[in-house]
């Protein structure tokens, strides 16, 4: 009796465990998007920009920087990882509402809220960027600009802090993200 | 006694030839590359590349990019090259199924950092990064209409860093280096 109250205590131990550490695994990837299914999109697009730093190379980045870097590895501390997928089209209606939809699904509820959407009737522009929070903290950051014959997906995971990121900007295949701080006004000169 | 000589054993094991493992792996997923293109493509690479013409054509755009004179960017020695020239590349329509092809052909210890595709053009760009320690693992594949390269080199990471600041750019710049110096080892 008492060997079987053992095993199954042990059992107990090792299946909370293991679903403590898929909780864990599972908020953490909570702000990765799943937008390998877009790749087909390749087939279509004049041109294709896929860029991934996963968790494992966002590991290896802090080696790389030096002293002259400080502020790159500032902004890169703690990120899990930066996915960019961009495609070009010739013409107009060669991806679908359901290739956008399948991302943006992802962003409906699960800690994502719309921080920006911008519409644009005459273009047919739509830019969304959604932030993940984790109470104070932003969890990750998602920006999906489709536009008639553009269709960009931005997905940054991890500790992103926004005032910084647009040093990210232009570097490490992140596009623009139209995140520029306001720029302090110039106080006039009294003589 | 037999327990502790097998412990030494595997201790020996483990030190002197999983290094020489690793080398072999690392040739192995190359090779593997250079296999997936042959097979998807149906081409063949050369293993005696024009490297005066790319040379000098490489020369000139390492300098640009690095805004000075011309440095070194990979490891002497470290740099594997191969050639696909005056071929066919002919996707039919499926470049996203050759990527699918390239990624599962490498294994996960490669990161991939980027990929660029043109269907129209046949042209495809992809960086692939391994950790080596202290230095980089570098993989890059240029596919065009008419001619590809795969080249492997080792980087140190503050030459890893300032490339990885532009990755566009940074498949031709170290494809170029490999080829403007003779140092690689081809493949037979």
């Amino acid at each position: 009796m008492k060997t079987l109250f053992q095993t199954s205590l042990k059992f107990a131990a090792v299946m909370l465990l293991l679903l403590g550490g898929a909780a864990i695994t599972a908020h953490a990837q909570g702000a990765r998007l799943q937008i390998d299914q877009l790749d087909s999109l390749a087939n279509r697009a004049s041109e294709t920009v896929d860029v991934k730093f996963d968790e494992h190379l966002m590991q290896t980045l802090p080696k790389l920087f030096g002293k002259d870097d400080e502020d790159i590895k500032e902004i890169l501390k703690g990120l899990k990882g930066i996915y960019v997928k961009s495609f070009e089209f010739e013409k107009e209606g060669q991806y679908s509402p359901a290739d956008v939809e399948s991302v943006m699904s992802q962003l409906r509820g699960g800690g994502w809220s719309k921080i920006v959407g911008v519409r644009s009737k005459k273009d047919g522009d739509n830019v969304d960027v959604y932030l993940m929070m984790q109470g104070d903290q932003i969890e990750g950051l998602a920006v999906i600009s489709a536009e008639p014959k553009e269709f960009t997906v931005v997905n940054i995971v991890g500790p992103v802090n926004l005032e910084k990121l647009t040093k990210l900007e232009g570097q490490f295949g992140v596009p623009d993200l139209g995140l520029d701080q306001p720029k302090p006004k110039k106080s006039k000169l009294v003589p | 006694m037999k327990m502790k000589l097998a412990i030494i054993g595997l201790i020996i094991a483990t030190t002197f030839f999983a290094p020489l493992t690793s080398t072999f792996a690392r040739g192995d997923d190359f090779d593997a590359v250079v296999k997936a293109i042959e097979q998807f493509y149906h081409v063949k690479h050369q293993s005696l590349p024009l490297l005066a013409r790319a040379g000098m054509k490489g020369a000139r755009t390492v300098a640009r990019v690095r805004g000075g004179d011309y440095k070194r960017l990979a490891d002497a020695g470290s740099v594997r090259l191969v050639f696909f020239e005056d071929q066919e590349f002919n996707s039919h329509g499926r470049i996203a199924g050759f990527k699918a092809s390239i990624q599962s052909t490498l294994n996960e210890a490669w990161s991939p950092l980027i990929a660029t595709l043109s269907a129209k053009d046949e042209e495809q760009t992809y960086i692939y990064i391994r950790d080596a320690g202290a230095k980089f693992h570098v993989l890059v594949v240029t596919i065009e209409r008419r001619e590809a390269t795969v080249v492997e080199a080792t980087v140190a990471p503050d030459v890893l860093a300032m490339l990885m600041k532009d990755p566009n750019e940074m498949g031709k710049t170290l494809t170029d280096d490999a080829a403007l110096n003779n140092n690689q080892e081809p493949i037979p």
